[in-house]
């Protein structure tokens, strides 16, 4: 098939089966900066937006990706650069493996999610091996809090 | 829309009658959230000829209240679900199953339809719309009928739909007064699927029953109801500790669970006693539910 699309903002055309994976579809296109891990769904790496709703891009099938709004890891300088910033400031990374769906996740998230637990909640199926989650959260909470700042600055 | 692929075709119908139309090709495959078509067609454990893609029919993503009941589309998300005001206040035992599978991303696109349509007995939502007494609605060549949650589903990854079949809807009914709850036992990680499950609903006036069900999920081919729950009216407050103990005790009885690496048989009967007490404790307001 033709998958007609947007990535980070710019039109994306490839030709690819219809049951490809949507991380296969990025990577192909040189997006490697959505990473591959566990393949079935579980670990996280591979997190971009669909029509701002977070997906395991590994299980994604490039089909229901046609016509879509995409952004990966890429595009979040552009798309949610208060959370990339809270993720330099608060050293929310180790190896980096896990960063761009760390931070993918973290971008897709809602007013509804503000303290500790929601965090810990929401980001449960992001996996890290390095961190012990602990400066993870913290740019996540400071992310959240930057973009209450921003919707109603004090 | 039909795109060839290889030997797989993957279309993308407007409407129900499309999709019903496009369902009747053999080797035919409804994908709507793809969080299990996905993965299986990714492991190889899938190889549709022709996969018809759900998303993109207005009629299915409808969620509505309407006389006495709620009308849920097929493709609602689990996302939708667990943070809709309306499902919380009226059903919580289905915001907290919905709000209970897998994760963030999980959650995001996989539909109610599809979390009874895979007929996976770990799956978190049939136990709860079980209990809640739902019906799901089933569009197909031969018309339109609806479905208990126990009638769609016969058995383990099984359902009695015909091939050109689609999941609609699934209709909850609201009784003013009635109240909900869902619980899950995960001893592993909390994204994992639960080694059982257990959903109540229970009416009470005056302080006592007068109508119960109880449900459970993860120890058998697929959720089934415990009957023995109606035993619960007319129980008065003083009496539900060994009630509810008793009734746990024929949802033990009734579970068929096979040795995984959730936990082994014996291991899921014994839970499925602790869930289903604790579940109805809490439906009926009984302090000291929880541990």
């Amino acid at each position: 098939m033709k998958m007609h699309a947007r990535v980070n903002g710019s039109p994306f055309v490839a030709e690819v089966p219809a049951t490809s994976s949507l991380l296969e579809v990025l990577r192909g296109a040189g997006l490697t900066g959505t990473k591959e891990g566990c393949r079935i769904g579980v670990c996280g790496v591979c997190t971009v937006l669909v029509d701002n709703r977070p997906v395991s891009s590994c299980l994604y099938l490039a089909g229901c990706a046609d016509g879509a709004d995409i952004w990966t890891v890429e595009g979040m300088a552009e798309h949610a650069p208060s959370v990339v910033d809270a993720f330099v400031e608060c050293e929310g990374m180790q190896c980096g493996i896990c960063t761009p769906g760390q931070i993918v996740a973290v971008a897709s998230m809602g007013p509804d999610v503000r303290d500790e637990r929601d965090v810990r909640h929401y980001l449960s199926g992001n996996l890290c091996r390095c961190t012990g989650y602990g400066t993870i959260v913290e740019a996540a909470l400071d992310a959240q809090a930057r973009r209450r700042d921003e919707v109603a600055p004090a | 829309m039909t795109e060839s692929s290889g030997d797989a075709a993957f279309l993308v119908p407007g409407t129900v009658e499309a999709a019903v139309e496009a369902l009747g090709a053999a080797g035919a495959v409804a994908l709507a959230g793809g969080t299990s078509i996905g993965l299986m067609v990714g492991q190889g454990l899938l190889a549709p000829s022709v996969l018809v893609w759900l998303g993109r029919i207005p009629e299915l993503s409808v969620l509505e209240e309407e006389d006495g009941g709620m009308s849920i589309g097929a493709t609602t998300t689990l996302a939708a679900l667990a943070a809709h005001p309306r499902v919380r206040a009226t059903v919580p035992a289905l915001a907290d199953a919905a709000a209970s599978v897998g994760n963030t991303r999980v959650r995001a696109v996989a539909t109610i339809g599809g979390a009874v349509g895979h007929a996976d007995p770990r799956q978190d939502l049939p136990p709860a719309l079980l209990a809640l007494d739902a019906r799901v609605e089933v569009a197909g060549r031969r018309g339109r009928r609806r479905l208990a949650i126990d009638e769609l589903i016969d058995g383990f990854m099984s359902t009695v739909l015909d091939p050109d079949e689609v999941i609609t809807a699934v209709r909850v009914p609201l009784v003013v007064g009635r109240r909900s709850c869902y619980l899950r036992y995960t001893p592993g990680s909390a994204d994992d699927y639960p080694t059982v499950a257990a959903a109540a609903t229970a009416d009470v006036a005056d302080g006592v029953p007068t109508a119960v069900r109880l449900a459970i999920g993860g120890a058998g081919p697929a959720a089934y109801l415990v009957p023995e729950a109606e035993e619960l009216r007319g129980v008065p407050e003083g009496r539900w500790a060994s009630a509810t103990a008793e009734v746990a005790e024929s949802a033990a009885r009734r579970a068929d669970p096979v040795d995984d690496r959730l936990g082994s048989a014996a291991y899921k009967r014994r839970m499925v006693a602790v869930w289903a007490r604790r579940v109805l404790e809490r439906c009926l307001g009984a302090e000291g539910a929880l541990p």
